[in-house]
């Protein structure tokens, strides 16, 4: 990502932002603090202003983007950290992981892993406490239970195709 | 000094505040308006009407103004003050190329015709210069403000336009020097000589302080408490200014470098936080005391030196602008959106204008300051009104250029 940075004497600083969409988002922060968002759609267009902030509310917004606030979750795994050791984990399967169409006895998890599934999400259902004869399938999220280092064997032992 | 009233001066603070109030209601420059305001409670307009009920309304006497004089100067040293502290010499070098180019386009454009228009009128070589210094400032408060209101300030175009008027900051700064010193010096070669190796020395004796001492005021400003900050700039800033006058030395070139020697500091965003609103209270008393010692009548006196240099100087700012912006590749429609950016004059002519006014001839106490007035009122409200409606012109001028180009 490139950042391009400009003096504006006697007004503050400019910075602009390409965007994914090809246009470019171009923030001036003034002397006073105050914050102006602009957008300019192509190199040719006339940048137009979004918004404006005070300073203490650039800030907190600020801090909202960046992540202090609150985290995003990523879509393939969660986890649930229950003590400094022990986490619940939701991991999702690809149509190629060695797990899909395995049962769960087949799949050894336990033996291999030391983690143990707890629960499979299936579309809209969960199935809880899942024996040994469900059938994995892909699209399925399966929600496990271990310490951080048999979570992350599972997490290996599920995306790893070798 | 005869009694001056509480209420007089709250007349005139109650004046300003209208004036002001004016201006964000129609949407121009608080600068002309500031001076409207000032011509019309001053001496010459409501001081000089005695029937009721006008004689009843408190106006600003020829007394009260002698106390403003002083208000207004600290409003010119507090300008030039921000000018310093804004300016970088760092960034001044690091586009060296282009900003030099710019900036000498600018004045080699703008100068001479301002300096040509006063020769033409038989005028002492010294006056002509005057009269070039306001034609060829641009304002940079007018100017930066209507970028901001424009949202132009997020586009390529602000980099020419915030360029030269760097370029001119520098410019103002060397030619107040020279011709304050002229002007003071009074005519007799050896004098001006001397006066102008006195100015030039005091000078040189600030650059050197603000250079060695910007460590020093940097610890001097170290404070927590916001009063005493403020109180600390203005105990520096103010004295050095005035010590400057009394050597006969311009007190806004001095606050320059001031505010430069301040520059260096870790302290420009706090200084320009908590001392802008102090510089646009006395900047307002100085539009506004500038109105007071204007006689309409003498303004209307110059109307055809007024009309031939709004004609003259309309064009040329809009071709040096153009062709800066060319200079800094920019397409023709962004390229004419600073011509018109550069057009409006305002705070600098009138502070050339000031120092032109303590000269000896009549051209310099009467013609200039009154010609100055006209012509930043003019300027100042057709700059703005020319940036609104670019587009417009851009359909225009353009057009026709691409016609005759295919």
């Amino acid at each position: 990502m490139t950042v391009y940075e400009s003096d504006l004497p006697g007004v503050g600083k400019k910075f602009e932002v390409d965007l994914n969409d090809g246009s470019r988002l171009v923030i001036v922060i003034h002397n006073t603090g105050k914050r102006e968002l602009y957008r300019r759609q192509s190199d040719d267009a006339d940048s137009e202003k979004l918004f404006e902030l005070s300073d203490k509310l650039a800030r907190q917004v600020g801090t909202i983007m960046e992540g202090a606030y609150f985290q995003p979750i990523r879509t393939d795994t969660i986890e649930t950290v229950l003590d400094e050791n022990s986490l619940i984990e939701w991991v999702k399967l690809t149509a190629d992981s060695p797990l899909a169409g395995q049962t769960l006895a087949d799949a050894q998890v336990r033996q291999r892993t030391g983690a143990s599934v707890i629960a499979i999400r299936r579309g809209d259902e969960t199935l809880t406490n899942p024996g040994g004869e469900t059938e994995l399938r892909p699209e399925d999220t399966l929600i496990v239970l271990g310490t951080r280092e048999e979570c992350q064997e599972f997490t290996e032992l599920v995306g790893d195709s070798a | 000094m005869a009694e001056v009233s509480l209420l007089e001066f709250g007349a005139a603070l109650a004046a300003i505040a209208a004036a002001g109030a004016v201006a964000s209601r129609v949407g121009l420059s608080v600068i002309p308006l500031y001076v409207v305001g000032g011509v019309l409670v001053g001496p010459s307009v409501l001081g000089s009407v005695d029937l009721p009920p006008f004689s009843a309304v408190p106006h600003v006497s020829a007394a009260a103004i002698d106390y403003i004089t002083l208000l207004a100067e600290i409003g010119i040293v507090l300008l030039l003050f921000f000018l310093g502290l804004e300016f970088s010499l760092d960034r001044l070098l690091e586009n060296r190329r282009k900003l030099t180019a710019v900036g000498l386009l600018d004045v080699g454009v703008n100068f001479p015709v301002g300096v040509a228009i006063g020769l033409v009128l038989g005028w002492s070589v010294l006056e002509a210069l005057l009269l070039g210094g306001i034609v060829y400032i641009s304002s940079s408060a007018v100017i930066t403000k209507s970028l901001i209101d424009l949202g132009w300030i997020a586009d390529a175009e602000s980099e020419p336009i915030l360029g030269t008027l760097v370029f001119e900051d520098l410019f103002i700064a060397v030619y107040l020097a020279v011709v304050s010193s002229l002007v003071l010096g009074g005519g007799e070669l050896n004098e001006t000589l001397r006066d102008v190796a006195v100015a030039v020395g005091f000078l040189l004796v600030l650059v050197a302080a603000a250079h060695y001492g910007s460590g020093w005021l940097g610890r001097v400003l170290d404070v927590g408490s916001n009063e005493a900050f403020v109180l600390r700039t203005l105990g520096i800033t103010v004295p050095v200014a005035g010590a400057a006058l009394a050597l006969g030395v311009s007190e806004a070139v001095a606050a320059f470098f001031v505010g430069m020697g301040f520059s260096d500091t870790d302290h420009v965003e706090r200084l320009e936080r908590l001392l802008s609103p102090v510089r646009d209270v006395f900047a307002a008393l100085f539009f506004f005391w500038i109105g007071l010692n204007t006689d309409p009548r003498l303004v209307a006196a110059t109307a055809g030196l007024l009309a031939a240099a709004v004609v003259l100087t309309t064009p040329t700012k809009l071709v040096s602008g153009f062709l800066s912006g060319r200079l800094y590749g920019l397409e023709d429609r962004r390229a004419l959106r600073v011509g018109t950016s550069m057009v409006t004059r305002g705070e600098f002519s009138l502070i050339i204008a000031t120092t032109a006014a303590a000269g000896t001839t009549r051209v310099m106490t009467e013609v200039i300051p009154a010609f100055a007035v006209g012509y930043v009122l003019v300027m100042s409200i057709l700059g703005t009104v020319i940036m609104q409606y670019t587009g417009a012109l851009e359909g225009l001028v353009l057009r026709d250029r691409s016609e005759t180009a295919g």
